[in-house]
């Protein structure tokens, strides 16, 4: 069986080589550097760093910088569809950060200032602008994270879970990023020369690229995504694997993906930051895969690194040379490197250009690879049938009250678990070597996600990574920007930029189990544990490799009460998270695991097609043991109101049980609902002490629960006796 | 300089959250980076703030650097030698 073909339909880009499609294709002829001294923010201390940042952006009140960047290349994307997309996928690691470092500053205590922080904001607010009411995820990779944007939309596209797909990536200059690199002195001081031997770094930028995807074939198709591939170095935190392990694999899981070979590819984008070791691993990389590489080119000489925009905008890079047989320059290049044994192009060239393979490498040995081609050039690979429910062999949770065990314990009594983690304890069964200079949120992931192995007792080690957080690490972050500000930007922490990263955790859990396939972080606010196990379901597809999907967020002062809408100032922080470990195949699962609904609240008419949904395999009647209904409080009303209707629709007289009012509010409360779900599915009983009655027994009748997300998006996930 | 070396223990063991290593047995001799303690170039970077930030003196290049925190002896070193009078 093939699968369906999936078309470029229209492509948006907004970097510092300019604005539209036309403007950058013109930019890259040209090959000329847009770095320049950083004059968007003013510095506190030193001179001006060389930066790549965008000139033309029509700006809006109010609105971060991240969010218009990315609108501006949406509505070109857009521009010749009549059609809302039915899915935005974007890639971002700074969301609202830029004006949050502002508000910070000013000690602003308003928290509707604040309400563009985080970064699922970014596509809902694109989604709003396209008017797209399907999901809108965010995925942030890192510096990878257009990249597995792309990849991720090409998955659901191919399995026709939708039609049409908007995604790509962005991120805005901001004193996070700027001060960050230079701590970790990864920044050229006279501009970026990826792959010169005299190369000193990167330089920081912005911008943003959308692509519109689709599987039904456009009038003019730009070109058609044939591949992805994701992989993970598990190596370190921040640098790279020496020899490129990761970069390799990823390349050749791209080039598996499309059914092409080395050969087939006529030009390579590099990921080519300019620092000394990216640049080396990656030639490494290149030179072991290819023997003899075809052309290869880093644009981020001309455009620096946009970070989360790098994968996207390549991507219309790579569309532009298979559309306009133009092949950029490397530009800034003038010295061969005798280590690399790889030389770029130092020229535009006019080149007929079949398909090309496009590379983004992020912290956290993040990787992900595609590759572009001409429409319907090369015949697809066969692609097996669609993959089994994924299913749960083993979980774990913590919370206020404290593991899984003692989480339990109290949920029996019918106690609340909410509250903050004992972080100290916990990071006491984790190796001191790999713990100390983790905070709180690693540490909790690193807890959940090695509980969660051992209870699963397989014995291959988790090959992927997925992990939902509504707001990353925010001690780390907080921490950075603190001491930024108290030492009048001179003495920013390198080792809190590293772990500011949303995918710093993830990238930890990887390290240490080995897993180096696919390790995608997903941040979608109170829905970000459903959005990484939709990310499970669509990217660990093998039957033979065990995945981890984990669901966590850190409580801290003062930085919950300003983001969290949920978080009130004068109530007790809550904080935890839950974990599983995860492969397709049913023998001696805990139980099975379904995400059938994933939607924005637009309308009542979202809830009929929950009903459908959930109805799709069986009546719906009797099916559930038990709801477990996730109603944020600052969406307390409408939550209600979404339920009552639902049960009354549905007819469903399932017990209900408002997690919230045990867990305490925080972001990722779903994964420890979730692994109330399992739990009592393997249990066979449902504490009546919960649920406002007897105990309840699914065992001789509903073998299901219902995990609800209520609020602005309308999610499900059911968990199922195997 | 042994006043040097003691202090500088003392802020490493803080900065790099070493909970497992008291300054009494941290060997000013002993490889830094790279040895048993696990101390890696994003540390190195770390100590690079600190030393700036507490002394004065700054270590910008990769080739100062890895000689510099080859030990705490070597640091304390040059932290004495490139220390402007009033900080030092």
């Amino acid at each position: 069986m093939t699968g369906r073909r999936v078309y470029i339909a229209g492509a948006g880009i907004i970097s510092p080589l300019g604005s539209g499609l036309a403007a950058t294709t013109e930019a890259l002829r040209r090959n000329r550097s847009a770095i320049r001294p950083l004059d968007l923010f003013k510095l506190l201390s030193g001179e001006p760093l060389p930066v790549g940042q965008v000139d033309e952006l029509e700006e809006r009140a109010h609105l971060p910088r991240t969010h218009c960047l990315a609108r501006t290349a949406s509505l070109e994307a857009m521009a010749d569809s009549v059609l809302p997309p039915e899915a935005v996928i974007v890639g971002t690691t700074t969301g609202g950060i830029l004006t949050t470092e502002q508000l910070l500053r000013d000690q602003e205590q308003d928290k509707n200032a604040y309400r563009y922080h985080g970064l699922a904001t970014v596509a809902e607010y694109i989604a709003g602008e396209v008017g797209c009411s399907g999901p809108a995820l965010v995925v942030s990779t890192a510096c990878s994270s257009g990249a597995v944007a792309i990849g991720m939309a090409l998955e659901m596209l191919r399995r026709g879970e939708a039609v049409t797909v908007l995604a790509g990536g962005v991120d805005s200059l901001c004193r996070l990023t700027y001060y960050g690199f230079h701590s970790l002195q990864l920044v050229d001081r006279e501009g970026c020369r990826p792959l010169d031997r005299d190369r000193h770094g990167m330089a920081v930028a912005e911008g943003s690229a959308m692509l519109l995807l689709t599987t039904e074939k456009p009038a003019l198709p730009l070109a058609e995504i044939m591949g992805a591939g994701l992989s993970c170095d598990a190596y370190h935190p921040a640098a790279p694997h020496p020899e490129g392990r990761g970069a390799r694999m990823a390349m050749e899981a791209a080039l598996a993906d499309a059914g092409l070979s080395p050969s087939d590819i006529d030009y390579i984008s590099l990921h080519g930051t300019g620092t000394p070791e990216n640049d080396l691993a990656e030639a490494r990389a290149v030179n072991a895969l290819f023997g003899t590489p075809p052309p290869v080119s880093s644009i981020k000489g001309a455009t620096g690194h946009s970070l989360a925009a790098a994968g996207a905008i390549e991507a219309v890079v790579a569309t532009i040379a298979v559309s306009e047989d133009l092949l950029p320059a490397n530009t800034g290049w003038q010295h061969p490197d005798p280590a690399l044994d790889l030389l770029p192009l130092t020229e535009p060239v006019n080149q007929p250009t079949m398909a090309v393979l496009s590379n983004s490498f992020g912290f956290g040995g993040n990787n992900g690879c595609l590759v572009v081609t001409r429409p319907e050039s090369f015949s697809q690979p066969p692609r097996g049938q669609s993959s089994p429910c994924l299913a749960i062999h083993g979980f774990s949770a913590l919370t206020g009250a404290g593991s899984t065990a003692a989480t339990l314990a109290l949920l029996a009594q019918g106690s609340p678990i909410g509250g903050t983690v004992d972080v100290d304890s916990v990071a006491k069964q984790l190796p001191p070597r790999l713990v100390r200079r983790l905070k709180r949120l690693p540490r909790m992931t690193l807890a959940l996600a090695v509980e969660a192995r051992e209870a699963a007792g397989l014995a291959e080690a988790p090959d992927a990574v997925f992990m939902g957080t509504g707001w990353g690490a925010l001690s780390e972050t907080y921490d950075f920007l603190t001491g930024l500000n108290n030492s009048n930007e001179q003495f920013p922490s390198p080792i809190d930029f590293v772990g500011s990263v949303h995918n710093g955790p993830a990238g930890q859990v990887a390290m240490l189990m080995g897993s180096t396939g696919a390790n995608i972080t997903m941040s979608g606010g109170d829905y970000s544990f459903e959005q990484a196990v939709l990310a499970a379901d669509l990217v660990a597809t093998d039957a033979e490799k065990n995945v981890l999907v984990v669901g966590a967020d850190e409580a801290h002062l003062p930085l919950s009460p300003l983001f969290d809408l949920s978080v009130s100032p004068d109530a007790p922080l809550a904080e935890g998270g839950g974990a599983f470990c995860l492969n397709r195949r049913k023998e001696g699962a805990a139980c099975l695991l379904r995400l059938p609904f994933y939607r924005q609240w637009t309308t009542a008419n979202d809830i009929e097609l929950l009903i459908e949904s959930l109805g799709e395999r069986g009546p719906l009647a009797g099916k559930y043991g038990l709801i477990l209904a996730g109603i944020p409080a600052a969406a307390k009303e409408q939550g209600e109101e979404q339920l009552a209707f639902f049960l009354r629709l549905s007819g469903l007289k399932s017990p209900v049980l408002r997690y919230r009012e045990f867990t305490g509010e925080f972001a990722s409360a779903s994964a420890v609902a979730a692994v109330m779900a399992a739990s009592f599915l393997v249990s066979g009983k449902v504490p009546g002490n919960l649920a406002g009655a007897e105990d309840i027994l699914p065992e001789d009748g509903p073998a299901a629960i219902l995990v609800l997300g209520l609020g602005s998006y309308i999610t499900a996930m059911e968990f199922l006796r195997p | 300089m042994s006043k040097r070396i003691e202090e500088l223990k003392v802020k490493i063991i803080d900065i790099l959250n070493l909970q497992d290593v008291d300054p009494e047995h941290f060997d000013e001799n002993e490889r830094l980076v790279g040895g048993p303690l696990g101390i890696d170039s994003i540390d190195v970077l770390e100590m690079v703030v600190m030393v700036e930030k507490e002394y004065g003196v700054v270590i910008n290049s990769q080739e100062v650097g890895e000689r510099v925190f080859s030990s705490i002896a070597s640091l304390a070193q040059y932290i004495e030698e490139n220390a402007s009078g009033s900080k030092s």
